[in-house]
């Protein structure tokens, strides 16, 4: 079976591992667990009439106390990159860090998230303000690891533009 | 025990995983496998085992692990945590590491579960408190926010109120008039004051959210009080607490500390906030500051009923601490000072005094000399025109406390204003039966008091004081008269009634200075310009009176040309019925505030008024009072070019102007 790469980035406490846990196994804990190294996950899914084994390295965030090692990515064939948007500098460091990926890895497959949609009434981030946009081809996607909204629909829409980059 | 034993034994207590590698992908277990392993991958004891089939993350560090065996350095290459979990859910905790061992490429993957537990509640404590502290910042904006609004909304309706008393000055009876002035200057105040509050809480923010490195900032302490005190006095006042400056401030080393004005302001205002609160009518507060060699610590003491008994220091400068029964705002003033002063490397604090009241002190480091950058109040921050500084008047070297007594408003003021500038605490009263009361209550150093007053006048005064200190023994009080008659006569008259000093009005600020603080040097009665003298055009006359302090002459400028029409009128109607006591009260009251503001001593005209309402005469009074009135038209004109006033107030008082003179 066709296997895949993902890496979750993104900075700390941003939802990378409750977006993993609510994709795999379906679950939500509100309390804030940090991730220390790194956590691999798998889990099958369909693209079209592909069955595809997506392997899930959830990184942990950046920070002054960890900084991420660029060979954690080594065959990484996607990611998705997680912003929480209740915290503006979240989008900043995401973006910086993006931009280091795509130099180091050269043009790969990823998609924005702007996790925590549940409480948008929180954000501090303005949709038009961030380069790439929901309309653009690169894909940002609104998710909450809390109600599981557009979970699913990002690792979806990440894997078939894995399967379909060249 | 046989050293091989030892060795698994050790391998077992260790949890580790010991591999060869034999290339290819395939490793060799170098000792027996410990259990998580067997449980983790599934591994025999003694098989070769493809290890990047078992493990992606191994997998990816074994390229790594390659690279290390194959261009060998020293010491390992270490994997870092991984979590990885076996089929019953069961996580570990892994690192693993590439070293050379005895010649041989080997791999050792151990289970840390202990270690790594500890560094997740490292990692947890630290980023938590992160969290927090970028869910201040966004709490302290959102105030700050929050703050903005609401002070654009208290400060609109203040605007609409100055232009409504503007509107009002010229149109309502003299005695009304003086409620409209206190008014307008109480609005303006105000909104000073929410400026205040904005800058300082603005700065506040912004010294939180950044740590700039920046020169020290520095302040004047003894400004900061002397301001606060001035700032807080009609407020005291009208709760019947007498709000005092302590005398006794001679500091070699000068009196600068570290923090900025308008903050230390601030500080000094809530403390000072606070006392009024606490304190019950009739008490005292006092305001001082004493030297602590590198610190200087000021205090606010009052006589209130101290502080409640459970209560420790961090409770009272708490955020939203409240004093039990007593009614106080949000609760941030105290708190506002604690954060403010342990910013500058002070300490805050709160005491019960023996004598009874409380004592709130802060205490802060002297300003480095070189770091030392001149406090600017904030007053000559707002005013449009600078002080000159060739003019300011320097501080007195010891401030003292005075009494003014004159029952003309505007000459009072001015007299009160300049002493206060010079660093005295000053009360004014408005007669001298009020100002025997004062004596009494506040037991100043120095009573100012003017000549001709009704009902008591100031040689009056000056007997009934001396009489009272001869017949009670207490300590004798400076006594300085001021009069618009300062002939050699009337100096005769006030030394023999007890006066120390006589001064001439208009006086010089300096020889009033002199008199104040030498006291019984009486400086002789001022003198006549010298002929000789340049002539002095009224701007420099007004920046030498006032000492260049603008916000000073716009003040008086303003009560004059408020004031001068209701007491050309009153000379008016005394002149039409004939009444010479009517005609010398009121000529001596309006020569009192025309002399403050006559370069060209053309009050002649007011003084031959007087004169004849006091020899009973009215031959020729009638042209004596067009004279008047044509110099005050004329001392009209150049204030409100020097000073324009609201269009309304100018049309109002140059219509009463203009209808004396028809008259």
């Amino acid at each position: 079976m066709l296997q895949k790469k993902i890496c979750m980035l993104g900075s700390f406490s941003v939802g990378k591992t409750s977006l993993v846990r609510r994709f795999v196994e379906s679950i939500f804990d509100e309390k804030y667990q940090t991730t220390i190294g790194v956590k691999v996950d798998k889990k099958v899914v369909s693209v079209g009439r592909e069955e595809v084994t997506l392997v899930l390295w959830d990184i942990h965030g950046e920070d002054v106390f960890q900084k991420m090692r660029m060979t954690y990515l080594r065959g990484m064939s996607g990611y998705l990159l997680v912003v929480d948007p209740t915290r503006r500098q979240t989008l900043e460091d995401a973006l910086a860090l993006q931009a280091r990926v795509q130099e180091a890895m050269g043009p790969i497959a990823w998609i924005l998230v702007l996790n925590k949609c549940d409480r948008i009434t929180e954000w501090e981030i303005d949709l038009k303000q961030i380069g790439p946009s929901e309309g653009s081809r690169q894909a940002v996607i609104r998710t909450s690891a809390k109600t599981g909204e557009g979970v699913e629909e990002a690792f979806s829409r990440l894997a078939q533009a894995m399967l379909h980059s060249p | 025990m046989p050293p091989e034993s030892i060795y698994d034994a050790w391998l077992a207590h260790e949890a580790l995983a010991l591999f060869e590698s034999r290339g290819g992908g395939v490793f060799e277990p170098l000792a027996p496998l410990p259990a998580w392993c067997v449980s983790l991958w599934q591994v025999g004891q003694d098989k070769s085992v493809h290890l990047a089939e078992k493990s992606p993350f191994l997998e990816n560090f074994l390229a790594e692990a390659e690279e290390f065996w194959t261009f060998p350095a020293p010491g390992a290459r270490n994997s870092g945590y991984w979590v990885e979990q076996d089929s019953r859910g069961q996580q570990y905790p892994l690192e693993a590491s590439a070293i050379w061992l005895a010649g041989k490429r080997v791999l050792t993957v151990r289970s840390l579960p202990g270690a790594y537990q500890g560094q997740q509640r490292l990692f947890q404590t630290a980023r938590d408190a992160l969290l927090m502290h970028e869910r201040l910042l966004r709490e302290i904006e959102k105030k700050e926010i929050l703050l903005h609004c609401i002070i654009h909304d208290l400060s609109q309706p203040l605007t609409s109120m100055r232009s409504c008393f503007d509107l009002l000055a010229g149109k309502v009876t003299p005695d009304a008039a003086k409620f409209v002035m206190t008014g307008h200057r109480e609005s303006q105040r105000q909104e000073r004051m929410i400026r205040g509050i904005l800058e300082a809480f603005s700065a506040d923010l912004a010294g939180e959210k950044s740590s700039a490195q920046g020169t020290t900032p520095s302040a004047d302490l003894i400004s900061c009080a002397r301001r606060a005190v001035e700032q807080f006095a009609p407020a005291f006042t009208q709760r019947g607490i007498q709000l005092l400056l302590a005398p006794y401030w001679d500091f070699e080393r000068g009196s600068r500390v570290v923090g900025d004005a308008p903050r230390v302001d601030r500080i000094f205002g809530n403390l000072l906030e606070n006392a009024l609160r606490h304190s019950p009518a009739g008490s005292t507060v006092e305001v001082g500051l004493e030297d602590g060699g590198p610190v200087m610590t000021a205090f606010v003491d009052d006589q209130g009923p101290g502080l409640p008994q459970d209560s420790s220091r961090d409770r009272l400068f708490a955020l939203f601490a409240k004093g039990g029964d007593y009614p106080g705002k949000a609760g941030l003033g105290l708190y506002f000072c604690k954060m403010t002063v342990e910013r500058w490397g002070g300490a805050v604090g709160a005491e019960n005094r023996a004598e009874g009241g409380s004592r709130f002190w802060f205490r802060l480091p002297r300003a480095p000399q070189e770091s030392a950058t001149p406090s600017v109040p904030a007053e000559v921050n707002s005013s449009a025109a600078p002080v000159a500084p060739e003019t300011a008047w320097k501080p007195a070297d010891k401030g003292r406390h005075i009494v003014v007594a004159d029952d003309d408003e505007i000459s009072r003021e001015m007299v009160v204003e300049v002493l206060r500038a010079r660093g005295h605490t000053v009360t004014g009263v408005p007669d001298g039966r009020a100002a025997l009361t004062e004596l009494e209550r506040v037991k100043p150093e120095v009573l100012v008091v003017d000549q001709h007053m009704p009902e008591m006048d100031g040689l009056a005064v000056a007997r009934a004081i001396r009489q009272r200190e001869k017949q009670t023994g207490t300590a004798r009080v400076i006594l300085i008269g001021l009069s618009g008659n300062a002939s050699g006569e009337d100096e005769r008259r006030a030394f023999e009634a007890g006066m120390d000093a006589l001064l001439g009005k208009p006086f010089e600020p300096n020889m009033l200075f002199q008199a104040v603080e030498r006291g019984v040097e009486a400086p002789r009665p001022a003198a006549q310009p010298s002929v000789s003298a340049p002539p002095e055009d009224l701007r420099s006359h007004l920046t030498r009176m006032t000492a260049g302090d603008e916000k000073l002459a716009r003040k008086l400028v303003a009560g004059f040309l408020a004031d001068f029409p209701t007491k050309l009128t009153a000379i008016e109607r005394a002149v039409s019925r004939r009444d010479a006591d009517g005609l010398a009260s009121a000529a001596h009251r309006l020569r009192g505030a025309f002399s403050l503001f006559d370069p060209h001593q053309s009050t002649l005209a007011a003084r031959n008024l007087e004169i004849m309402g006091r020899d009973r005469r009215f031959e020729g009074v009638e042209e004596q009072f067009r004279a008047l009135s044509d110099d005050l038209s004329r001392l009209e004109g150049e204030l409100r070019a020097l000073f324009p006033q609201p269009a309304s107030l100018k049309k109002s008082s140059r219509g009463r102007a203009r209808s004396h003179k028809k008259a």
